[in-house]
């Protein structure tokens, strides 16, 4: 169904390892793809992919069926004991490495809560039975992973919500971050602008979740089209799946493959290109914060020794992508890569670009590298 | 304009229920002048102001019997600024002039349900301005009347809408009052005719005005322009500390299970905790109708007594918590404009390199409008966005109310009402030790069970201080 198009080989070297969490009752069907990458350019072999069937998408918890109950006491109890939890973490997490503070985690809490119980009331009855979308069970032991695993908030509830979206997320798929939203604004401005780019086709690369993507095909006119491209069979899928959710199977399309492979036949046409490639240091890895460095997929995080593999195969490919006057924006770790990345392409021979610009995010960060091709 | 009193108070001008209708074929032939039958009955339908001219003309009066319901509400869609009466000239102001006893709701004499009711009727018209009503709905038709009027379509859907808003208010008591002398006149013709079935439904329906006018009374105290509105309510400690913080939290979960208990959506916008106990501050979002209409009764500062629970020494503290209270306009074009270009977004970041770098579910946004100072912070919805959003809609609600303070102090009237309500006044006390008590020092009304009330019932510290502080003007009798 949803991965029938998708190819069989791809050119790559991905190794799926396919982890199934041990949780009771076998709930969840989590697929953790602990993917190795070692920049595409590197990326010769070739093994065949299995396509991913959507038994392997995870559903989230606020899309599942209230099959299950609870007392409003139960409910109370496991609130009571989720924040002892808390309370025993401290700021421990925050001083280790940078991770969330209690607040944040009490917050979290409560839209666990909002996502699972269907209508929680402040009864005087403690004995008011509630609708849940998982077992009491489940809810115990996805908190205990929250805070003994350290497995990101957004992968528990199985969503993130990322600006006026509901984006579905599952191990192995990149949690869009709250910077990221800063491209859909600056690609606003510009379709805003231009009836060309409006109407035009627009490529987000190494989409993820798929919120990129989707964003902009929300922002496009009735004749602009996004396709979004990522290499991880799972995001993929978990993209289609996010973009079936808002309707917009005729204004965004996904194919599996790396970069801009999958884009032959629009060479030369891209009204529009944004990425939010990996762009962490290899050497960087290993001192994340855990929710990201033990949870999120490498692949989407590693940029390779400098961070800058994908970034430069990106923007080598861009000038021959898109077509004169169509715009760029390349989500970058910061100054230095912005920099470079701003240097690499005025001073390139072959430089097709122009109006090169770099733009800093909400904390003040220089971000983001866009463009126009000339 | 129409406005004159009728010359011949023996003019009735009635309106027969459904629950009468049935009761009309009977008591038909008692009415005078009812000959004319064919003439058909243009008048009844316009909408011109001269409603009581229409009313001296005895076609007018026999159509009024027969004519549909349909045609009925017509006619009261005018503005009728006389006086209504019964068919012997009965007011209701006489009503409640001529004291008749007011039994009790069980006791069937017409005299008392009539004479509550007319009561009620006093009070309502006290309570919406009555004679400010008219006037201002006067001046509006004359404004809707202006053939340019559309010319601005803004200020011409302000006006139509604040038109039709009182014209509803008007409509509802004059049909009310209208029902009452029918009833009364009914019961009359009744005992003239000895006809205890007609006696005893107008008797009931009576009975079953005394009743819903409980409620009008109650409605009509949060006839305010903006009491309909869901609202914000903001709780900020007192200087103290911890002592305050908690207090202050208390206060903000009594709110919570008020909200709750009357069934409005409440929603925690922002919340900052204390370091050992307590908020340092916190915003809720009550979602409802009269959310704003009720709450707005709460602003002040609130005063707690108790022995604390943080102090060793088990010595008795005496702790303040502020309340503000701030309507969510539902009409866009009441908001005040809020230029882009004032405001300073400051939005949470995780420190370090963020990025892909951090993954955090804080989304904290902070708004500051430079030119006021006025702030507004959310970090209770999933996204920066939503909070984004909510620290606008904060921050909306909040330059709304100064700009209503402030049109409020230009027009002199209303500074007293709005120094009572002041953030800074004392206005209710929470006395835990050496005895247990909550007293509203607006009203002196008190109860004795602090606990139910800190659990969020609230409800007749509201409505005590809504009709006191309505009922006290006593220069503006209706």
């Amino acid at each position: 169904m949803i991965l029938s198009g998708f190819p069989r080989f791809i050119r790559c070297r991905v190794s799926p390892l396919s982890q199934n969490l041990k949780q009771p009752n076998n709930y969840l069907q989590t697929l953790s793809h602990s993917t190795h990458h070692h920049g595409i350019v590197s990326c010769l072999s070739t093994i065949p992919s299995k396509p991913i069937s959507s038994s392997q998408l995870q559903i989230p918890l606020f899309l599942r069926e209230p099959i299950y109950s609870a007392t409003v006491s139960d409910l109370e109890k496991w609130k009571n004991w989720a924040k002892t939890l808390v309370y025993s973490v401290g700021s421990k997490f925050l001083e280790t490495d940078n991770g969330p503070e209690v607040n944040t985690l009490y917050r979290e809490i409560q839209w666990l809560l909002e996502d699972v119980v269907v209508e929680e009331q402040r009864v005087s009855t403690e004995e008011k039975v509630v609708k849940l979308r998982t077992e009491m069970d489940q809810l115990y032991f996805l908190w205990k992973q929250r805070i003994e695993k350290r497995r990101p908030f957004q992968y528990i509830v199985g969503c993130e919500h990322w600006r006026d979206l509901i984006l579905c997320v599952q191990e192995g798929v990149l949690i869009p971050r709250p910077e990221t939203a800063k491209i859909v604004e600056l690609v606003q401005e510009v379709v805003a602008k231009d009836k060309g780019l409006r109407e035009g086709l627009w490529a987000d690369l190494g989409t993820g979740s798929g919120a990129l993507a989707i964003a902009i095909g929300k922002v496009l006119g009735t004749q602009g089209k996004v396709i979004a491209t990522d290499l991880s069979p799972i995001a993929a899928s978990v993209a289609e799946f996010n973009v079936k959710r808002y309707d917009l199977q005729d204004k965004v399309e996904i194919r599996q493959g790396s970069w801009l492979e999958p884009l032959e036949d629009a060479k030369g046409k891209l009204a529009g290109l944004v990425s939010n490639p990996p762009y962490i240091p290899s050497d960087q890895i290993l001192g994340l914060q855990a929710e990201v460095g033990k949870h999120e997929p490498r692949l989407a995080l590693d940029g390779g020794e400098n961070g800058m593999d994908d970034l430069l195969h990106l923007c080598e490919g861009a000038a021959s992508m898109l077509k004169p006057g169509g715009f760029y924006a390349f989500e970058t770790n910061g100054e230095k890569q912005s920099k470079f990345l701003v240097n690499f392409m005025m001073n390139h021979p072959k430089s097709m670009f122009q109006d090169v610009r770099i733009l800093a995010d909400f904390a003040g960060i220089e971000r983001f590298v866009t463009g126009f091709c000339q | 304009m129409g406005s004159h009193l009728l010359k011949n108070p023996k003019i009735k001008r009635t309106l027969f229920t459904s629950t009468f209708r049935s009761s009309i074929s009977k008591s038909i032939h008692q009415i005078p002048h009812l000959t004319n039958h064919n003439s058909s009955d243009s008048r009844a339908s316009t909408s011109s102001l001269g409603t009581s001219q229409n009313t001296r003309n005895p076609r007018w009066i026999h159509q009024n019997y027969l004519v549909s319901s349909l045609k009925i509400r017509s006619f009261s869609s005018q503005v009728v600024t006389d006086e209504l009466q019964t068919t012997d000239g009965l007011t209701v102001d006489q009503i409640t002039a001529s004291q008749w006893p007011i039994l009790d709701e069980t006791e069937g004499d017409w005299r008392s349900h009539a004479s509550a009711v007319a009561q009620s009727i006093q009070l309502i018209k006290k309570r919406l301005q009555w004679k400010k009503l008219v006037m201002r709905l006067q001046m509006l038709t004359i404004e809707l009347n202006k053939p340019d009027l559309w010319d601005d379509p803004v200020h011409a859907g302000k006006i139509s809408r604040e038109h039709g808003s009182l014209m509803g208010k008007m409509k509802e008591v004059n049909g009310f009052e209208r029902e009452l002398l029918e009833h009364i006149d009914m019961v009359k013709l009744a005992k003239e005719e000895n006809d205890g079935e007609l006696e005893l439904e107008s008797l009931k329906a009576l009975f079953k005005m005394r009743r819903s006018a409980k409620e009008k009374e109650l409605k009509a105290m949060l006839a305010g322009a903006h009491d309909p509105c869901s609202c914000f309510i903001e709780v900020q400690p007192g200087a103290g500390g911890t002592e305050s913080m908690d207090w202050a939290s208390m206060v903000m979960n009594m709110y919570k299970s008020w909200g709750q208990r009357r069934g409005y959506g409440v929603t925690v916008v922002d919340e900052m905790a204390g370091e050992v106990a307590g908020i340092k501050r916190a915003t809720i979002k009550v979602d409802g109708e009269y959310a704003f209409g009720y709450a707005k009764a709460e602003v002040g500062t609130h005063r707690l007594v108790r022995i604390s629970p943080f102090d060793s020494g088990k010595r008795r503290h005496t702790s303040f918590a502020a309340v503000a209270v701030t309507p969510i306009l539902g009409d866009v074009s009441a908001q005040v404009q809020i230029n882009e270009s004032d405001l300073r977004i400051e939005r949470f970041r995780s420190g370090g390199a963020g990025g892909q770098h951090a993954n955090t579910t804080d989304s904290a946004v902070r708004i500051v409008h430079i030119p006021t100072g006025v702030t507004a912070t959310c970090q209770n919805e999933r996204s920066q966005h939503q909070n984004k959003a909510m620290a606008m809609a904060v921050l909306q609600s909040r330059l709304d109310q100064l700009e209503m303070v402030r049109q409020a102090q230009m027009n002199a009237q209303h500074t007293q009402s709005l120094t009572d309500n002041s953030w800074g006044n004392q206005i209710r006390s929470y006395v835990l030790h050496p005895y247990r008590m909550v007293k509203d020092l607006r009203t002196n009304y008190e109860v004795s069970d602090p606990d139910s009330v800190l659990d969020g019932d609230l409800d007749d510290f509201i409505l005590s201080y809504l009709s006191a502080s309505m009922d006290k003007d006593e220069d503006d009798v209706c």
